[in-house]
């Protein structure tokens, strides 16, 4: 199906090289665009060189680039397609609004220039509650605004991909969390692929879907977002951590909590408001804020206790054996959750592979940015 | 024209050199400018020092080099001869090109300084919104630094009204061509007319100070915005 009509395949193909005096990128990778895709990496890690590959910023790479069958570099036939003429859209970390235009002249000005524009302005304005804003002077809103305002200003561009470079990182964690959400609005509303770059996996775990991960210069995973979480974790590339995306069962305002449904066995969450309109929860727990318990902790103020099985013991620190901690794998109704506990306890519990034990942790411990 | 006030004809001289003077500035300065602005090559500095040459050197000096450039005996000249049948020193178009030189980095400097100010950041985002390098400089660059453009035409055109040594040498003193009011200044003085030299200097004293007011009029609160929009994005 995919082979017979690969324009419903939308696909990044980038085979490139970027060489400056102190730092190389090097990409040889497929990227399929649906939803959103988020890049990772350390600062340094090449991910906003990469996308300025992408947007036609970066005028030194060498190679081939294509955005579903149209090519858009290639340095052997010298073709390099213009930034304007990529249909691309591109939000950056300071939101780069033109000064001397008012909110609408600026969310005006890409869809002026697409001819081909369907999208109605009304729709978007309202979609990113910009609608008080729109006679303003860009100079006068606040950053949370600004950012806003610069993305749906690309959105109005009707871009054929979306790149994001860590369009968050200059807000403060309240405006973080109103803008993911307008994030997740706008990817569930507008069927619009995104490159999410961001050195915050706390971000990106909220919003994309896939997840590349850049280390020096080079792609070092690519795939589904939990399980490209969980080699990173399994590796000790991040801070261990389970990332979990469930669905709501059932929302307690009275105690400020959700039930997440996961199997036939639940997870409680901290959620003071009602999760309308998402089905779908993302979540993280710190590998450190889960215990292990032989039986059930049915006396215990701790509300999340689940069954599950020990796949892996692995052990993690210093080499010769101080201080070591281990990180444990439990398969709860068929979701990994990772687990460090000392070595110490360990060897109290005698855990071993296969064996059946509880994992039990507060609600609080749940992370998720809504 | 033989009925008109001699002083009045170098008014009219003046004004025709210095407006014309102004045009070209602005077509070759505004890219220039821009090239400087943008250039990160080392012979960035040479052409900088070149431009602003003229801000350093009496005037005299340059007078001097292009009198000789202009004149039938070198190429320049002499194809110009060819050209247009008429020789170029001590002509209307010899003062033009002089002043050109002359008032070169008055222009250049302001534009080359507010196409750095202005950097790349929203030159990208137009681009990324579809603007072609085209549209982006009339939409975006020309209303941003539009207070610079309006300093480097008022101060191109004011400093070619004061020039006296580049006339003086490339010139000469024809009335109705390259007698312009700094010259005929000089010529009241040298006549000892001096209620008439008063005239011509107390008016260039307060034009000039009426045309550099309106420029720091016009600059107060444009370069007042452009801070502001650069502390909050």
């Amino acid at each position: 199906m995919a082979e017979l009509m690969p324009e419903l395949m939308p696909e990044l193909n980038l085979n490139f090289t970027v060489q400056h005096d102190d730092f190389s990128l090097s990409i040889d990778e497929k990227i399929s665009l649906t939803g959103i895709t988020g890049i990772f990496g350390h600062s340094g890690s090449g991910k906003s060189t990469l996308l300025k590959v992408i947007a036609g910023l970066e005028k030194q790479a060498n190679g081939k680039l294509s955005l579903n069958n149209d090519e858009l570099l290639n340095s052997e036939a010298k073709l390099f397609v213009a930034a304007q003429d990529r249909n691309i859209g591109l939000v950056f970390q300071n939101s780069r609004l033109f000064p001397h235009l008012s909110v609408e002249e600026n969310l005006r000005y890409g869809q002026k220039r697409n001819k081909n524009s369907v999208l109605k302005f009304s729709e978007i304005v309202e979609l990113t509650q910009l609608d008080k804003l729109l006679d303003k002077a860009v100079t006068q809103l606040s950053g949370g605004e600004q950012q806003r305002v610069a993305l749906a200003r690309a959105i109005l561009a009707e871009p054929r991909l979306l790149l994001l470079d860590e369009p968050l990182s200059a807000l403060d964690d309240k405006n973080k969390i109103v803008l993911l959400a307008l994030l997740t609005k706008v990817k569930q509303t507008l069927n619009l692929p995104m490159l999410y770059v961001s050195h915050s996996l706390n971000e990106i775990q909220q919003l994309a879907d896939k997840l590349l991960v850049l280390s020096a210069g080079k792609v070092s995973h690519h795939g589904d977002i939990h399980h490209v979480i969980h080699q990173l974790t399994t590796n000790h590339d991040i801070l261990h951590q389970t990332s979990l995306s469930l669905t709501v069962k059932e929302h307690l305002p009275e105690y400020g909590l959700t039930s997440l449904a996961l199997g036939e066995q639940q997870i409680f969450i901290a959620c003071d408001h009602e999760p309308n309109t998402e089905k779908q929860v993302r979540c993280i727990i710190a590998a450190g804020d889960i215990s292990i318990t032989l039986h059930e902790p049915i006396e215990s103020s701790i509300v999340n206790h689940l069954h599950g099985v020990i796949t892996v013991l692995g052990k993690i620190g210093s080499t010769d054996g101080r201080n070591a901690q281990m990180l444990i794998t439990v398969n709860c109704s068929g979701q990994n959750f990772f687990v460090t506990i000392t070595t110490w306890s360990t060897k109290r519990l005698s855990l071993t592979v296969g064996q059946r034990i509880f994992i039990q942790f507060k609600a609080n411990a749940v992370r998720s940015l809504r | 024209m033989n009925n008109t006030h001699p002083d009045i004809l170098a008014l009219i001289t003046t004004l025709k050199m210095a407006g014309l003077t102004t045009i070209i500035l602005m077509l070759i300065g505004t890219p220039l400018a821009w090239y400087l602005a943008k250039m990160q090559s080392r012979a960035k500095v040479f052409i900088e020092a070149l431009v602003a040459l003229p801000l350093v050197l009496p005037p005299t000096v340059l007078g001097f080099y292009l009198l000789l450039v202009f004149s039938p005996q070198y190429l320049p000249g002499q194809l110009w001869q060819q050209a247009t049948g008429q020789q170029l020193a001590f002509s209307f178009s010899a003062i033009v090109i002089g002043s050109v030189l002359y008032s070169l980095p008055f222009v250049v400097q302001p534009l080359q300084k507010a196409f750095e100010q202005l950097g790349d950041d929203l030159l990208e985002a137009a681009a990324m919104l579809g603007a072609s390098a085209f549209d982006r400089f009339f939409t975006i660059v020309l209303p941003i630094t539009k207070a610079s453009f309006i300093t480097a035409a008022s101060l191109g055109f004011a400093h070619t009204v004061g020039e006296f040594g580049v006339v003086l040498m490339i010139g000469g003193n024809i009335p109705g061509e390259t007698r312009v009011l700094s010259i005929a200044l000089f010529d009241h003085v040298e006549a000892f007319d001096y209620a008439q030299a008063h005239i011509i200097s107390i008016s260039l004293v307060i034009s000039s100070l009426v045309l550099l007011s309106l420029i720091y009029l016009l600059n107060r609160p444009a370069q007042n915005n452009q801070t502001k929009s650069k502390r909050v994005n």
